[in-house]
């Protein structure tokens, strides 16, 4: 199933750069387009505002199948301050522009890609394509929380892929 | 008055006396390696980045004690010198202080890595003379 988590981000991260190449974040130094995985990153108290921040949060297996399908919850959280220039003002705006590039990312077609193994990867090393295909549900979203002068929202979307043999 | 004050540092070299005067010593910054942008192992968890212990002194921790709250980590406020920050920002080409402690993974002292959960400067005439960072301990102690 860490392969099919890895895809999906890789997908959406790709897609949501794609939309919007302006949505970047700096980690460590680096500016990267402006989606993350949390559990793959440094611990921090830190939380990045403009940005989407994935966190696998549910998991389902079926056996019945001749192969197990694995369901998965992703929770996307993303925040904004608003602009400082207009007094945050705007943040509003700002979050339902969020809002649009989450759904034109997860909405367009096709909704399954062809999972891949990114554990040999690197530099100049391409993945490994498997067998199976990760697919995803359509988002759902949650209602927006204001607290100060921050408004968020987390989204979740169901994502679904075959566990392969031999497959961690 | 006040011009010559700001211009001299005055007040950042009066902390620093009283950071040492108050049993000021140091402690580590630990500074991971910088990301590696075309590397997308980094981001999938695959590949962990070096780090890099920095020393950060004077430095002297606000109250002997730390904060304890039922069921959370402990905390503890660490005031740092602005001189040997101002020092950390220019020799490892970060853009400013905020930025430095943003990127710093933890606090390390006496073996014990703490997180970095705030930090805010106390300044005179615009200038930074003192550094308090709140650290957290690991969950892992927590009772």
């Amino acid at each position: 199933m860490q392969n099919a988590k890895d895809t999906f981000y890789v997908t959406l991260q790709s897609r949501l750069a794609a939309l919007n190449p302006a949505r970047t974040i700096v980690v460590r130094g680096v500016v990267r387009p402006g989606t993350l995985v949390e559990e793959n990153e440094l611990p921090s108290a830190w939380v990045p505002v403009n940005a989407f921040r994935l966190q696998w949060t549910g998991l389902h297996v079926n056996s019945g199948g001749p192969l197990p399908m694995v369901s998965m919850e992703c929770s996307i959280q993303y925040a904004t301050d608003g602009t400082s220039g207009n007094g945050g003002m705007d943040r509003g705006r700002l979050l339902a522009a969020m809002d649009a590039e989450l759904v034109s990312a997860l909405s367009a077609e096709p909704h399954t890609v062809p999972k891949m193994n990114y554990s040999a990867a690197g530099d100049g090393v391409a993945p490994a394509a498997m067998g199976t295909n990760v697919f995803w549900a359509d988002p759902v979203f949650g209602a927006a929380t204001a607290a100060e002068d921050r408004l968020a929202r987390t989204t979740t979307v169901q994502v679904y892929a075959y566990q392969e043999a031999g497959e961690l | 008055m006040s011009d010559l004050v700001n211009a001299t540092g005055a007040a950042a070299r009066t902390a620093d006396v009283l950071l040492r005067a108050l049993g000021g010593r140091t402690v580590m910054l630990r500074m991971p390696a910088p990301a590696v942008p075309t590397d997308v192992t980094e981001q999938l968890g695959i590949a962990t980045p070096t780090f890099q212990d920095t020393p950060l002194g004077p430095v002297v921790y606000r109250k002997a004690r730390a904060t304890v709250a039922d069921a959370k980590a402990a905390k503890w406020e660490l005031l740092v010198s602005a001189t040997v920050v101002a020092s950390l920002v220019g020799s490892l080409t970060y853009t400013s202080a905020s930025v430095l402690f943003a990127a710093a993974y933890g606090v390390l002292s006496n073996d014990e890595l703490l997180e970095i959960e705030s930090v805010t400067q106390e300044q005179i005439f615009g200038e930074p003379y003192v550094y308090r960072l709140v650290l957290r301990a690991p969950l892992s102690q927590m009772v």
